[in-house]
């Protein structure tokens, strides 16, 4: 057992009103100084390149999407969140998905996504949110992923600048 | 036997196989592409190449698909003079081949990418252009040909010439033009095209059936028979996310397939997705059919199956199912038959037996009476009740015609029952990919099914419905007999 002892007061400290005086002169201060609350949501979370928000899917700038549909991503995503289903197209690039959704209630902003995509279609980018009334709407389908590729550039040229510094030279040249 | 090293190890080898086959035998993992154990080896890729010294000889590298077993011969597979020459035809073989692996739906099953992975060389050192051809060259209704992919092993070039017996593809152009294409660009025939997309060890002869529809790791592989014909081929059922059956592909079973499987059996993977499905039992009422439990449906049979029961079986009953059939028979007083179809017409001096049966035999040795359709229906049109069971016994009786018959009470056991059909009781079973059993083939040889895909919630295997409903029979006075 500890006994604590209370400290003695001071005379000026018993008198009482002086020290709520001093209390308050601390909150009328603070009152006229700089806020560091923020009022979010009006306000919005400050976001850089670094920010690993929600997986949004690459549209390049022919206006197709980058994603091949190679299932890269779907089995490296560790809480299954991915599914996805190929189709065929006329392009040069033969396979785009026809159905590529991810369960925004499963993502766990993890990033591997991101890592494992070998065609730079899938980049997380700085949208936090994630907030509706059902289960259903957070089953985030193709249409609601795609971003144009410029909205995603700061992230892309932050990701290929970390790969760079661990890129060794080719060991063929 | 011969007696040859395998990497330190002596082991015993078959004198009438190549190299290649005592190194696989053996556990040495010597790549290959252009050799099949199934094909005569030809030598054309030399991934194969291991290090062989006989006698007092010096060591040489030599392609093991091309050189026979000798007695005494030191084999040596990981040698660095053959792992780099085998380094080297990789990087000839990668020069033209695409880096298609996002795309490619070989990929997770082609060897191509599965050495190079393990070989890790990332980055080629050629500065040349790969070669620009045609990426979806169409060869028949079954396969499409990606030229910039296809290696020039020739290993579909030698199936239609030793296997289905009918050339149809050659190498055509020299040296760095060739490629793979059929006689004056004439699509494809024969039953037997599936066969070379799975011969084909890279992605450039694909199945337009299974193109892009899903990635190889994803299909979940259970081994199972095929029903098409009294064959029996041994297959693998690949199923996506539990439900839907992507693939059939041919299983190596000596006895019965070799290697192959024919297109009619291949492509029946697709009869397994269908979406109406009777679940979990239906019974005539006031407003036609009407979903029922299964307990309340084999009751209602129960009740009006006495007398002389007509009892008509499916030839896709398994073994396991036919027992219970054949008890339940008994007990009615009935003899066990089931449906035999005409022959289908597909009958091939290679695989396929023209007889849509698949367990034919089976029944046959346990007892059943074969009845051809007609004379099915004329047996329930005489009955003044029938039992029909198994998968797609109310098809094989010829739905329409089994509707039009009036009179006999009928009990069904089948996957699903249409409004019209023949039925006052209704029982879902499982389908083929669904069950686990064993079906004979026209040989005797005995095939597995597995539960490939898990059968709708409330459905439950013919073998317990019938088994309950005689236990009902049973309990109301039917006496076994």
């Amino acid at each position: 057992m500890v006994i604590v002892r209370r400290k003695d007061l001071s005379l000026l400290e018993k008198l009482y009103l002086p020290e709520i005086a001093r209390g308050l002169s601390i909150t009328f201060r603070k009152l006229f100084e700089k806020k560091i609350t923020r009022q979010y949501p009006e306000e919005p979370l400050p976001t850089n390149e670094v920010t690993r928000g929600q997986p949004r899917l690459v549209v390049k700038d022919d206006g197709h999407i980058a994603c091949v549909s190679c299932g890269m991503c779907e089995i490296a995503c560790p809480a299954y969140a991915i599914t996805i289903d190929g189709g065929e197209t006329d392009r040069a690039i033969e396979r785009e998905p026809v159905r590529f959704d991810i369960d925004m209630l499963r993502c766990i902003l993890c990033g591997f996504c991101e890592e494992a995509c070998p065609k730079d279609a899938i980049y997380m980018s700085n949208e936090l949110e994630l907030a509706d009334y059902s289960r259903a709407a957070l089953v985030y389908d193709m249409e609601k992923l795609k971003r144009p590729k410029a909205a995603l550039q700061k992230r892309i040229d932050y990701v290929y600048r970390l790969n760079n510094r661990w890129r060794k030279s080719s060991s063929t040249r | 036997m011969t007696k040859i090293i395998i990497n330190g190890r002596e082991v015993e080898a078959d004198p009438k196989e190549p190299l290649i086959h005592a190194c696989h035998q053996n556990g040495a993992n010597v790549p290959m592409y252009c050799y099949h154990p199934g094909l005569s080896p030809v030598g054309s890729c030399r991934i194969c190449q291991v290090e062989v010294k006989q006698g007092n000889g010096p060591a040489r590298v030599v392609v093991a698909c091309r050189t026979p077993v000798v007695e005494g011969m030191v084999v040596d597979t990981e040698a660095p003079k053959a792992h780099e020459t085998r380094r080297e035809c990789l990087e000839f073989l990668l020069k033209n081949h695409p880096l298609d692996c996002p795309i490619c739906d070989k990929a997770g099953e082609c060897d191509l990418q599965d050495y190079a992975f393990a070989e890790g060389q990332g980055e080629g050192r050629s500065n040349e252009p790969r070669r620009k051809l045609d990426k979806r060259k169409s060869l028949g209704d079954v396969i499409v040909l990606d030229e910039e992919r296809c290696i020039l092993c020739s290993r579909c070039v030698r199936f239609t010439e030793e296997i289905t017996k009918k050339p149809q593809l050659a190498v055509v152009d020299l040296g760095s033009r060739s490629t793979i294409s059929t006689f004056m660009d004439r699509p494809l025939q024969g039953n037997y095209q599936g066969n070379l997309a799975d011969v084909c060890p890279v992605g450039a002869l694909t199945l337009k059936a299974f193109r892009f529809q899903a990635r190889v790791w994803n299909l979940k592989k259970s081994l199972s028979t095929c029903g098409e014909c009294s064959r029996g081929c041994a297959i693998t059922v690949e199923v996506l996310r539990r439900k839907d059956v992507k693939r059939f592909r041919p299983r190596y079973e000596p006895k019965v397939n070799n290697w192959w499987m024919c297109d009619t059996g291949r492509f029946s993977s697709e009869r397994h997705n269908a979406t109406e499905r009777l679940v979990p039992a239906a019974r005539r009422g006031s407003q036609g059919l009407e979903i029922a439990s299964v307990e309340r449906a084999l009751k209602q049979a129960a009740e009006f199956l006495s007398g002389a029961v007509a009892c008509i079986g499916s030839p896709f009953m398994t073994i396991e199912e036919a027992q219970s059939f054949a008890k339940l028979c008994s007990q009615l007083g009935a003899k066990p038959a089931f449906v035999s179809p005409a022959p289908s017409g597909l009958k091939d001096d290679l695989l396929n037996t023209g007889d849509p049966c698949p367990n034919r035999r089976g029944l046959l040795e346990l007892g059943f009476e074969a009845l051809s359709p007609a004379a099915s229906r004329a047996r329930i049109a005489a009955a003044p009740a029938a039992l029909l069971a198994g998968e797609r016994v109310l098809e094989l009786c010829e739905r329409a015609q089994l509707a039009a018959i009036r009179g006999p009470r009928i009990a069904t056991f089948d996957t699903h029952a249409l409004e019209g059909d023949a039925c006052d009781v209704a029982v879902g079973i499982p389908e083929q990919v669904e069950k686990s059993g064993h079906w004979v083939n026209i040989d005797g040889h005995v095939g597995k099914l597995t539960v490939a895909r898990a059968a709708p919630a409330g459905v439950q295997a013919l073998t317990r419905s019938l088994d309950e409903l005689r236990a009902l029979l049973t309990s109301s006075g039917v006496a076994s007999r």
